[in-house]
């Protein structure tokens, strides 16, 4: 089985890797200080599972976890974060609490070992779960070949759901991940973001005017162009939000 | 509603200490007035029961006039009107029942009235005194509650103090370096338990002076070195005659802790956190920086820097501030507040 370490802490990569090469048949592929090196290392090395500490410069464990293939074991280790520990208990990923025991890494290794091959599901509902009541996110990373793209919230003007990926607007260019539209609208700040209709999430700021279309629906056209479609629920709360 | 309505035990003892109460005044209306038993109990009784509820009303009227509030003639001219109108009122009910019971007890209206005087006179003095008491049980309240709040302030100082996060990697460092380097591993320990010892001496102090901070700040510096290795630096200028001004106890750790982990922590490279100190005649003013990547993911803040602002406003009110400036890749803060020495 291969491996991928990420943890900007030289020590706690050390442990990481003083436990795993005691282990059988574990093969540390590389070991990564920030959260842009750990996408690259899994996108190009393509290993069985990532240990992946939460807070590290340039992308935190979650924006990695978003970015990585969802067929890769993610296995989180992290000091302490009651919302993370929430999140990763409810989407049953395993989780490393610091400082931990051998013995506990090899139940680790033994889980993955388990699910080798298995397709996580909706990576980025993890990250939601684990986010403070009432703190959105104020970025969203794409990924772009191996390379990696951060859209501040505030600059993405609207997100259309495409099947299972959304596709996002911003400064002029369009991205695709793979995400669903209903978990990027939690993810966003309510006051800024809404959900206009079933397949579109607009940035409230760019919308220029909202004109009448057909009896029942509306078109939001934005700051640069853009036509939206607007439905009657997403017209209602759109009302709802600049009356406030 | 009065405290002694929470617990009907309390209400009962405080019912049967009345029982004592009404016979003494019994026997006193009984020896002036000159009334047999019966005649006595058929006074003493109502008295004694009407006594016993109006005895409580000082629990709302001392809350409504609180002992500091206003000069004590005009308290005590409040108080004493009360006690008055309270003797009035029980000398009345006194005067109803003597004469409801003189058709069955005859002549008992007419030898009350030798006893009204001395009945007056007790009532009053029982009211004052319920109103003393009343005092008392309500400043034992309040000092009660504010120890509290202190206490809370307290532990929620020493709670931001010691952050979970950094107890946790620090003793990951340890974990790590017990395999690489046993005295390192051991060094660390020893640091990361003086600077927790002195944390915990230190939060039990209102002030302290400026090196004592200075000191734990180090302490936490020093431990946070062991996990960041190289990418945490520092610089610190510390003007000598700023370390006997006293500052509220760990007013400057939160600071550099949010450096570190809104900071250092997040950038690949690491960088410097200057820390300077300057004493301008009667000011003091302290200044740190770190180097931050805007670009970095967000991380939860604020609490703590808010944590101080609260605190030098409760101190000092307008005579300290707290500014923040953000530099493309820098973040300041700068707190200036009255240096003084003890």
């Amino acid at each position: 089985m291969t491996a991928v370490i990420a943890d900007d802490e030289e020590l706690a990569r050390r442990v990481l890797r003083e436990y795993l090469e005691r282990e059988e048949g574990i093969e540390i592929l590389a070991e990564c200080s920030n959260g842009f090196e750990a996408v690259k290392a899994v996108a190009e090395l393509k290993p069985d599972v990532v240990f992946l500490d939460v807070q590290m410069p340039k992308l935190d464990g979650f924006e990695v976890l978003e970015l990585v293939e969802p067929n890769v074991a993610v296995v989180f280790v992290t000091a302490f974060d009651q919302y993370a520990m929430r999140a990763f208990d409810a989407a049953a990923v395993d989780y490393l609490l610091k400082p931990f025991t051998a013995q506990r890494l090899t139940e680790a290794l033994a889980r993955v070992r388990r699910r080798v091959g298995e397709v996580r599901t909706t990576p980025v509902d993890l990250r939601n779960a684990a986010r403070t009541p009432g703190e959105y996110q104020t970025r969203i990373v794409v990924k772009d070949g191996v390379k990696v793209h951060v859209i501040p919230a505030g600059r993405l003007d609207y997100a259309e759901a495409q099947d299972d990926y959304i596709a996002l607007r911003s400064e002029g260019k369009l991205w695709l991940k793979q995400q669903t539209i209903a978990s990027l609208e939690a993810a966003l700040d309510p006051a800024r973001f809404l959900r206009v209709h079933r397949s579109y999430v607009v940035n409230i700021d760019r919308i220029a005017r909202i004109e009448p279309n057909t009896k029942d629906t509306w078109i939001a056209v934005l700051q640069d162009g853009a036509q939206i479609p607007v439905s009657r629920s997403g017209y209602t709360a759109f009302r709802k939000l600049v009356n406030r | 509603m009065h405290p002694i309505f929470q617990n009907w035990r309390v209400f009962l003892m405080y019912l049967a200490a009345w029982v004592p109460l009404g016979a003494i005044l019994g026997l006193l209306i009984s020896a002036t007035g000159d009334l047999n038993a019966a005649e006595t109990a058929a006074v003493a009784a109502p008295v004694t029961v009407i006594l016993a509820f109006i005895c409580l009303s000082p629990w709302y009227t001392c809350r409504g006039l609180p002992l500091r509030s206003m000069n004590a003639k005009n308290l005590l001219g409040q108080h004493l009107l009360a006690a008055i109108v309270v003797a009035g009122g029980v000398l009345l009910v006194a005067r109803l029942a003597a004469n409801a019971f003189s058709g069955l007890l005859p002549g008992l209206d007419q030898r009350f009235r030798h006893a009204s005087p001395v009945l007056t006179a007790m009532v009053t003095m029982v009211y004052l005194l319920s109103i003393a008491l009343h005092y008392v049980v309500i400043e034992a309240q309040t000092s009660r509650r504010s120890e509290l709040l202190a206490r809370e302030a307290q532990l929620k100082a020493l709670k931001a103090q010691v952050n979970p996060h950094f107890l946790f990697n620090s003793l990951n460092s340890i974990s790590a370096l017990t395999a690489i380097d046993a005295s390192r591993a051991r060094a660390m320990c020893i640091r990361l338990a003086d600077f927790l010892r002195v944390s915990l001496r230190l939060g039990e102090r209102g002030s302290i002076p400026f090196n004592e901070e200075m000191e734990l700040t180090r302490m936490y510096l020093e431990v946070e070195q062991v996990r960041f290795g190289g990418r945490l630096r520092l610089d610190e200028d510390v003007d000598p005659a700023c370390s006997t001004c006293q500052i509220p106890a760990l007013l400057i750790q939160p600071l550099v802790e949010n450096a570190v982990k809104h900071g250092i922590a997040l950038i690949d490279e690491g960088g410097e956190i200057r820390m300077q100190a300057r004493r301008e005649k009667d000011l003091m003013r302290f200044t740190i920086e770190n180097p931050f990547d805007p670009d970095a993911p967000a991380s939860r803040s604020g609490i703590g820097l808010e944590n101080v602002r609260q605190r030098l406003e409760a101190r000092y009110g307008n005579a300290a501030r707290m500014e923040i400036q953000v530099e493309p890749r820098m973040y300041r803060v700068t707190l200036t507040l009255p240096a003084r020495e003890s």
